[in-house]
C-alpha cells in the first residue's frame, strides 16, 4: 500500500486541501450536503428496495418506480461523490491510515460496479412477472445486495470518524 | 429544579454515564440515528415530492402518501429512540448547544406542518387525488416539509461542532 502515500500526500496538499482546513465552516457546510445527499441516495433505494419487494406500490411496474427515482439517484450520487472528495482532500492522509476509510472504498467500488452492471438491469426489465406484483427471485437477491452494499458504504463511512 | 440541573440530573443516570463511556453503544446508536435518516427523512423525500407535483404525478397523490406512510413510521420511530439515547447520555452538551435548541423547534414545526397538511387539504383529496400537480396548500405542505427536514439535519449534524 505505500506505493500509494505519495498520491495520498498530493491530496493532502492541494489548495481545496488547504482552503478547506483554514475555514471553519468549510468542513462542516461539506459535510451537510453530504449527509443530505445520503439521505436522498439511500431513500430512493429504500423505496426501490420496497418496490422490488412487492410491499409498496404494487400498482406500479417496478420499472416506472425505478424511473421516477432515477434522477433523484443520479443527482445524489453526484453530490455524495463531490462533496465526498472534498472532504478527502481536506483530510487525506489522516484517511490512509484509516482502516474504515479503505473499508468504505471498497463497499463503494463494489456498490457501484453491482448498481451499473447488474442492479439497474433488474429494475428496468419490463417483464410481465414485474409488473403488479414483487419481483422475481433473482430481483429481490438484486436488491438486498444492493441495499447491504450501500448501507455498508454509510456504515464504514460514519465508523471513519469513531473507529480511525 | 431547572433545566440545565435536570439535563445534568438525566445524563449522570447509570443508563447515560454507561452510554456515554462505552467504546461501542454510542457509536452504534449514532450510526443507526444517521442511517436511519434514509427510511425516515428518504421517504417522507418520495411523499413531499408528489406533493410538490415533481414525480409519480399520475399515481393517486394519496396511493404514494399511504403506501410509504406504515415505512416512514418505522423510520421516525428508529430516529426518536436513537435520538431518546443520544441526548440521554449528553443531555449538558445539547442543552447548550444552538444547533440542539433550534432542532428541537423546528422539529415541533415539522410535526404541526404536518398535522395542519392531514386535517387541511388532505381531507379533500378525493377532489385533487389525480391532479398532475396538487393544489397549493398541498403543495406548500411539500416545500415547507422538504425544506424544514433539511434544516434539522443540519442542526443535528451540525451540534456535533463547536465553534
Amino acid at each position: 500500500m505505500s506505493a500509494v502515500i505519495p498520491f495520498f500526500q498530493w491530496c493532502d496538499n492541494t489548495m481545496v486541501s488547504q482552503a478547506i482546513r483554514d475555514s471553519r465552516v468549510a468542513f462542516p457546510v461539506i459535510e451537510n450536503f453530504h449527509l443530505f445527499a445520503l439521505t436522498v441516495l439511500l431513500g430512493s433505494l429504500v423505496v426501490l428496495v420496497l418496490r422490488q419487494f412487492g410491499l409498496i406500490y404494487r400498482t406500479q411496474p417496478i420499472s416506472e418506480v425505478a424511473s421516477a427515482l432515477r434522477p433523484w439517484n443520479r443527482w445524489s450520487l453526484a453530490v455524495m461523490l463531490t462533496s465526498g472528495i472534498l472532504l478527502f482532500l481536506s483530510e487525506a492522509m489522516k484517511c490512509y491510515g484509516n482502516m474504515s476509510f479503505r473499508i468504505k472504498m471498497l463497499f463503494l467500488f463494489l456498490a457501484l460496479l453491482f448498481q451499473f452492471t447488474i442492479y439497474n438491469r433488474t429494475v428496468a426489465a419490463r417483464t410481465v412477472a414485474s409488473d403488479d406484483k414483487s419481483a422475481p427471485v433473482g430481483g429481490k437477491i438484486a436488491a438486498a445486495i444492493a441495499l447491504c452494499l450501500w448501507f455498508g458504504v454509510g456504515l464504514a463511512g460514519r465508523a471513519i470518524g469513531f473507529l480511525g | 429544579m431547572s433545566i440545565l440541573s435536570m439535563c445534568q440530573w438525566l445524563q449522570d443516570t447509570n443508563i447515560g454515564t454507561s452510554i456515554r463511556e462505552s467504546i461501542w453503544v454510542f457509536p452504534i446508536i449514532e450510526t443507526t440515528h444517521v442511517l436511519a435518516l434514509s427510511i425516515s427523512v428518504g421517504l417522507v423525500l418520495v411523499s413531499d415530492l408528489r406533493l410538490m407535483g415533481f414525480i409519480m404525478k399520475r399515481r393517486p397523490a394519496s396511493e404514494v402518501y399511504e403506501q410509504i406512510k406504515p415505512w416512514m413510521f418505522i423510520g421516525f420511530a428508529i430516529m426518536v429512540i436513537t435520538g431518546i439515547f443520544l441526548f440521554w447520555c449528553q443531555a449538558v452538551k445539547a442543552y447548550n448547544s444552538i444547533f440542539f435548541k433550534t432542532k428541537v423547534v423546528l422539529l415541533v414545526v415539522a410535526a404541526i406542518n404536518a398535522i395542519a397538511f392531514e386535517r387541511g387539504i388532505y381531507r379533500k383529496v378525493d377532489k385533487w387525488d389525480n391532479a398532475l400537480v396538487p393544489p397549493m396548500e398541498a403543495r406548500v405542505a411539500g416545500w415547507a416539509s422538504l425544506i424544514l427536514w433539511a434544516a434539522i439535519i443540519t442542526c443535528g449534524r451540525t451540534m456535533a461542532y463547536t465553534f
